[in-house]
């Protein structure tokens, strides 16, 4: 018995449908070429060392099989440009040791990361002088908002 | 009849020379000394395999990281498949 992992980097604007439809493919290319699924695992999105087909970001998937058909790779990869053809920018099989663990580190993804607040930001750097900026910064944007609504329900009033 | 003295020294003799005289400690490879570590060379795991490159996204010579030849090989296979799936940079952004 081989062991094999694909990574898969997909398209930023993925959708939680198109997440399910790769991993059918997936899920079907092995069981027609006599394997079994070990794991399939969503990384995330990432920010990219480089654009990819001009996206700046991507979502990694990490697909774990056992199989003896040597074909299964090829035919993974082969899936992967051909069927997902919309959706896969990127495509890697390689083999495992199959004594070794399953264990592995990935990069910490945009998602794990925790969102930071400005405030927050200023105050742990010591630059509380600035926060009245930011106070008076989003004064302007309530501001626009308004107008905005106000605009917005002109354009209604016309339309009735 | 008198002896012949060298007066030109090869820049590459000197080095030798003076490496051979200097008192640090000689390089050693970190993964041959910790197996630990060697599990950790992966494509996968590209936040470690950054540091093994320049700031411009150049593999660092084993020369500088002290790496034995083998797993200087390991590690730049790895470093190569990152690269392929946008994991490391293959060079800096023009600036």
């Amino acid at each position: 018995m081989n062991r094999y992992e694909t990574l898969v980097l997909a398209v930023p604007e993925i959708t939680g449908d198109e997440t399910k439809h790769i991993e059918k493919e997936i899920v079907q290319v092995i069981e027609q070429n006599k394997g079994t699924l070990l794991s399939f695992e969503r990384w995330g999105k990432y920010r990219l060392a480089y654009p990819v087909n001009k996206n700046e970001y991507g979502v990694y998937f990490l697909v774990r099989f056992e199989t003896d058909n040597t074909d299964l790779p090829k035919n993974m990869s082969n899936a992967c440009k051909v069927r997902l053809n919309a959706i896969v920018m990127r495509d890697m099989t390689s083999r495992l040791d199959t004594k070794a663990s399953l264990a592995y580190q990935r990069p910490p993804s945009l998602e794990d990361a925790p969102t930071r607040d400005v405030r927050t930001f200023l105050r742990e750097n010591k630059m509380e002088g600035l926060l009245s900026s930011v106070d008076a910064e989003e004064q302007v944007t309530d501001g626009s908002d308004y107008a905005a609504e106000v605009a917005d329900q002109d354009v209604h009033d016309e339309l009735d | 009849m008198t002896k012949k003295i060298k007066l030109k020294i090869s820049a590459r003799l000197s080095k030798k020379r003076f490496r051979k005289q200097s008192q640090t400690a000689k390089k050693h490879c970190r993964f041959c000394s910790t197996p630990e570590l060697e599990q950790r060379i992966d494509y996968k795991n590209a936040a470690f395999l950054r540091g093994f490159l320049t700031e411009r996204g150049k593999i660092l010579p084993s020369r500088i990281s002290g790496n034995s030849c083998l797993h200087q090989r390991k590690l730049s296979k790895e470093i190569k498949k990152a690269r392929s799936m946008a994991l490391l940079p293959y060079t800096t952004q023009f600036f």
